[in-house]
């Protein structure tokens, strides 16, 4: 990222294109966006990256991180677009973003983090807080899919928010 | 369902692009003004991230890496502002609403089911004993006020369903004004709104005895 933010550099670029361009167009293609549009998504996406790689800061987030960001509040306008909701919220979301205070998430805090999650939830609320919030998948259709009852799901999710708070610690 | 759940809902579900405009902005305040929902926020995203990085992989089959570098429409970014600022501008400047005196709110025109307001209570002025139709939630932007379940200083957030009934009374030194979301049950529109939602009001105050 560093070679892009300094030297413009286009080999660099493509390599985050060639990692990255496949999951982010999957990210939409969950969210149930058709494959014409998803890829139009996808490349609004990586010309954000390239465009406003300046905007980037390796401190705040790892990059996985910020791309998600991008492609979420691409998503979140789409959708609004289509169901001819007048609000954007691009320019809020990065502000948020930018506003975000650095030494929140020290250099390696966020991979503590993530280890700590990791360890802390099985392998079913992972696929579970996948589905709901990646995915944007209804409790009811992470239960069908899951085979498990629709209460199951709703307290499994309510405890994993709960437990989020330990988390931060 | 207690405040903490209610609260990291709120924070997950923005976090994730699920939420409508009203509380997409009321949720980017609550971050912007709380450390705390700001660091959950964050951690929420870098979960996010990690699935982004795990991701399955579909290939986009019309597009290459130089597609995105002579793209060249998106704008660039300017002046960002705070979400309360960028929304309504500059509070004094609105048309605020006397509901009695050292009472004001200002509801907001946005594209949503759910309502936006701004609320502004003068030094000392408390609400009379009231419940809620809907859920509603109320984040302290400047001062400060307390009720029977404690006090509330900017950033802070309250959550309240049904069951609870309050007397919320603004700070002696400063007052407050807070951001506010109604989920509502029934909303009545018109010309006979206002005459309508007294008369729910009054009947809700009947409810609690």
């Amino acid at each position: 990222m560093k070679r892009i933010q300094e030297d413009r550099d286009e080999m660099a670029f493509s390599e985050i294109f060639d990692f990255f361009a496949p999951k982010i167009n999957a990210y939409f293609i969950q969210n149930r966006i058709k494959i014409e549009s998803s890829e139009e998504l996808t490349q609004e996406v990586l010309s954000n990256v390239w465009l406003k790689s300046n905007l980037y800061d390796s401190k705040k987030s790892a990059l996985s991180t910020w791309i998600f960001t991008i492609a979420r509040n691409k998503k979140i306008d789409f959708f609004r677009k289509k169901s001819k909701i007048n609000f954007k919220e691009e320019d809020i979301r990065e502000f948020l973003y930018q506003d975000r205070e650095v030494d929140l998430i020290e250099e390696n805090e966020a991979k503590k983090q993530i280890e700590r999650i990791n360890n802390e939830l099985d392998e079913q609320q992972k696929i579970m807080i996948k589905m709901n919030f990646f995915e944007n998948k209804s409790h009811k259709k992470i239960a069908d899919e899951l085979e498990i009852p629709l209460g199951t799901v709703k307290s499994r999710i309510r405890h994993i928010l709960t437990k989020m708070q330990g988390f931060l610690t | 369902m207690n405040g903490t759940v209610v609260r990291n809902q709120l924070i997950f579900d923005f976090a994730s692009g699920l939420l409508g405009p009203a509380k997409s902005i009321f949720a980017s305040t609550y971050l912007q003004l709380n450390s705390n929902a700001s660091k959950i926020s964050s951690a929420f995203e870098n979960m996010m991230g990690e699935n982004l990085m795990d991701n399955e992989n579909v290939h986009p089959k019309n597009l290459k890496y130089t597609d995105c570098i002579k793209n060249k429409n998106d704008k660039s970014t300017s002046n960002l502002k705070d979400p309360v600022t960028s929304f309504f501008g500059n509070l004094n400047d609105l048309d605020w609403k006397q509901v009695y005196k050292g009472f004001k709110e200002y509801t907001a025109s946005i594209d949503d089911k759910d309502e936006l307001k701004l609320i502004r209570m003068e030094p000392g002025v408390s609400v009379p004993l009231h419940s809620h139709g809907g859920k509603e939630y109320i984040l302290v932007l400047e001062g400060s006020f307390c009720d029977e379940y404690g006090e509330y200083s900017k950033g802070d957030i309250q959550i309240n369903d049904q069951k609870i009934k309050h007397t919320p009374i603004a700070s002696k030194d400063t007052g407050c004004v807070c951001l506010s979301i109604t989920e509502k049950d029934v909303i009545f529109f018109g010309k006979y709104g206002s005459f309508l939602n007294l008369f729910t009001f009054i009947k809700s105050f009947f409810k609690q005895k």
